[in-house]
């Protein structure tokens, strides 16, 4: 790509289409707004395969404008493409063209097809914004952007009142994350007078951390400590974007939506965007060692915690939907114990493999008629054959039972973890390593429930037994994902040196930040080489999750799960109700605020505003005018003309005395 | 030779009988002479001190003005009987008492 300007059309075209689509939709037809819908995200595709290949084997390219220049702030809207974004522009545009494709099929019948393929073109052009976006404004715009049309498609069938409210939820949560993420946006405008990536990192490589800065925002400060609170806020912006603890809970309530944008927004893309956030900010992170043992801490807890929520849902989308939170831990997790490449490679076959679970499950779901509950499932792999050895693959991949894509990139993870060293708690490596060792085995246990409840076994409704099989349209995207959820797993192998590929390739991106870990409180595991016997652990324990949910679903224990619950009813409970989370926000922070909204609306708008203002306002105008104005004009022609004689002697009196 | 003294006691009587009338009669047309007789007496005085100035030589301001106040009175005469025929065509009645629809 020699010409950087082609870089706009890149999220152009399917803005573009996103505009045809929404403008014109009701009257092209169908297949026309399928063919325009498509065509916009392929050409996206391609130009982004053309701007890969020209960054994968030279500089970056970067496109430079002005948005806006206030005093000495100077806003770009530059863009910039180099191995990070590179990787992330082909994972948006290829699985967003194959959902597209898929959403021909799936959403065939819906009457707001063309609203659907509007929005769904809308969010990858605001992704595609967000990924090359080469300063943090224009990366809040896509950010925002990409927000909106998660809230959008969260609602798409806004008609049932229970899915609108889910998407005004995953808002609402995100605005809390937002609100920390433009705090440090603004602090680092602060700090450094400019948002953009590679001058923040220009001026952090000449700071010294223990600087203490003397104006400004800061003064008084260290700048290692406004640094560390910076990178907090964007935790915080990460925590609500990337669906971690504490701001997790929008997640699950997403799956709402149609199920190709749980496969494309709610697990593949848009969640990912905290982890590429942070990704893309490592140098920054870097100075922040005590934000880094935050983020590992998050994301090792939200692992756990979400794959043990994931047990006892019924709803195969719910299953999904805490896994992808718990794989999104993981990546958290990479990044705070420095390891970004591995956050990157687990983004990657996360992306491939849990797309296809959750476009395996739309399948199932569109063969079942829309049936969601796993109890009602049964013996599926028989009547979709297909979608069950798609469905198949990524579970593999996802579980690690086989070494293909997604037990390379966990355990890429898992050894980072355990080979960190952190100065602020020297048990902690071991401690993650553990914590994500036990969330693989339950990744294993509760993907094999899934599998052993959907697809094994015999039917046992009536709907199961009918089951039919998808359209092409909706099998060869799964086909395509499960060859890439397969080969993506090069990218953990040694092709270059004996380093993992990904880590070689991304080494000019993450190196600096590497560099500056090293020699700080939180040092990234140094030498990877090929740890076996990580490997050997990590295959057993997803063999052990695999053995036991197929003793409990499939094997000779099927009655255990329903006694084991009867058992501990209150364990039962709390895992099936999700700990509560929900029910605890609601009333320690919801409730209140709703109480605290309705004494406002009570003393300030119904008693200030609408009492004492409006309506106060008017009773004086009202009165004054009965007892004052009313008597003074009486119609009588010759009284006026009194008056003002009166008036004009006054005056003159005045005048003249 | 009158003082100019004289001419502003003409001048205020003009006005006050002008005022009176205005104040007393019924009479819309009535009424409106009376209302001319004041800005006559406007007139006066402006004519008054053009010729005697209290400072200075005397100058055409004062003359101007005067024709100004008469091409005026022409003016809202031709206004006001308009006003008083129509009212006395739609009431037939030019009694001021008798017109209240204006109270508020």
């Amino acid at each position: 790509m020699h010409d950087p300007s082609a870089l706009v059309w890149i999220p152009l075209l399917p803005l573009l289409g996103a505009l045809v689509c929404g403008l014109f939709g009701p009257r092209l037809g169908r297949a026309n707004v399928n063919l325009v819908a498509c065509a916009a995200v392929a050409g996206a595709f391609a130009l982004a395969l053309l701007a890969f290949v020209s960054v994968a084997g030279g500089p970056a390219i970067t496109w430079a404008a002005t948005w806006f220049a206030v005093g000495r702030i100077h806003i770009g809207a530059g863009l910039l493409v180099d191995r990070l974004s590179g990787l992330l522009l082909l994972v948006v545009t290829g699985i967003g063209f194959l959902i597209h494709v898929y959403s021909t099929g799936y959403m065939a019948d819906d009457p707001g097809h063309w609203r659907y393929f509007a929005y769904l073109n809308l969010f990858v052009g605001s992704m595609l914004i967000l990924v090359l976006a080469d300063n943090l404004v224009l990366l809040f715009v896509g950010w925002e952007g990409v927000g909106l049309c998660s809230y959008l498609l969260i609602g798409f069938w806004y008609d049932d009142a229970a899915k609108a409210s889910a998407g005004r939820k995953a808002f609402v949560v995100n605005r809390i994350g937002d609100f920390g993420f433009g705090l440090a946006v603004f602090a680092l405008l602060a700090l450094f007078g400019t948002v953009e990536f590679r001058s923040i990192a220009a001026e952090l490589a000449r700071a010294a951390p223990a600087e203490m800065l003397n104006q400004g925002l800061f003064a008084g400060w260290h700048l290692s400590a406004a640094l560390t609170l910076i990178a907090l806020l964007f935790v915080l912006g990460v925590t609500g974007k990337s669906a971690q603890i504490p701001l997790y809970v929008w997640l699950p309530d997403a799956m709402a939506g149609p199920t190709p944008v749980s496969a494309l927004i709610h697990a593949a893309t848009m969640v990912t965007a905290g982890v590429y956030l942070m990704c893309r900010l490592s140098f920054l992170f870097a100075f922040a060692p005590a934000a880094l043992t935050v983020v590992a801490c998050i994301g090792a807890a939200t692992a756990i915690f979400a794959a043990a929520i994931a047990f006892a849902q019924n709803d195969i989308k719910k299953v999904l939907a805490y896994s992808t939170v718990s794989q999104l831990g993981y990546m958290v997790l990479a990044v705070g114990v420095g390891a970004f490449w591995a956050a990157i490679f687990h983004l990657i076959t996360h992306a491939c493999f849990k797309a296809l679970l959750f476009l395996g499950s739309g399948s199932v779901i569109h063969g079942l008629g829309g049936e969601q509950d796993m109890r009602q499932m049964g013996g599926l792999g028989r009547r979709l054959r297909h979608t069950a050895i798609a469905f198949g693959v990524a579970t593999v991949a996802i579980t690690g039972v086989l070494p293909i894509s997604g037990f390379f990139s966990k355990d890429a993870i898992l050894g980072a973890a355990l080979g960190s060293e952190n100065r602020f708690a020297p048990w902690l490596p071991a401690a993650l390593y553990g914590v994500g060792l036990a969330a693989a085995l339950g990744t294993a246990f509760y993907m094999w429930r899934l599998w052993a409840l959907t697809f094994a076994g015999q039917p046992r409704s009536p709907a199961a037994e009918h089951a039919h099989e998808s359209p092409a349209s909706m099998t060869v995207p799964d086909d395509v994902l499960a060859f890439l959820s397969i080969v993506t797993l090069a990218l953990g192998l040694p092709l270059m040196g004996h380093e993992p590929f990904l880590k070689t390739f991304l080494d000019p991106i993450f190196g600096a930040a590497t560099n500056t870990l090293l020699t700080s409180a939180v040092a990234p595991a140094s030498e990877l080489g090929t740890p076996w016997a990580l490997y050997a652990v990590a295959i057993a324990v997803a063999w052990a999750g695999y053995a036991l949910a197929y003793w409990l679903y499939q094997g000779g224990a099927r009655g255990v799960p329903a006694r084991l619950a009867a058992a501990f009813p209150p364990g039962y409970r709390l895992i099936a109700n999700k700990f509560y989370v929900d029910e605890i926000y609601q009333a320690v922070i919801v409730k209140p605020l709703w109480g605290l909204a309705r004494t406002l609306w009570r003393l300030l708008d119904q008693g200030l505003i609408d009492l004492v203002i409006v309506r106060g306002s008017a009773w004086v105008v009202a009165t004054i005018s009965a007892y004052v104005l009313k008597p003074l004009q009486n119609g009588d022609v010759q009284r006026y003309a009194a008056v003002m004689a009166i008036g004009a002697t006054a005056l003159l009196w005045w005048v003249l005395r | 030779m009158v003082a100019p003294g004289q001419y502003l006691v003409v001048a205020a009587l003009l006005f006050g009988l002008g005022f009176l009338g205005v104040m007393v009669r019924r009479n819309a047309l009535t009424i409106f002479m009376s209302i001319e007789l004041m800005l006559n007496a406007a007139n006066l005085t402006f004519l008054t001190f053009a010729r005697h100035p209290l400072h200075g030589a005397p100058s055409d301001g004062g003359n101007a003005i005067a024709f100004f106040v008469i091409a005026v009175a022409a003016a809202e005469a031709a206004v006001g009987l308009a006003v008083v025929i129509a009212v006395f065509r739609s009431r037939g009645s030019i009694n001021v008492d008798e017109l209240r629809s204006l109270r508020g």
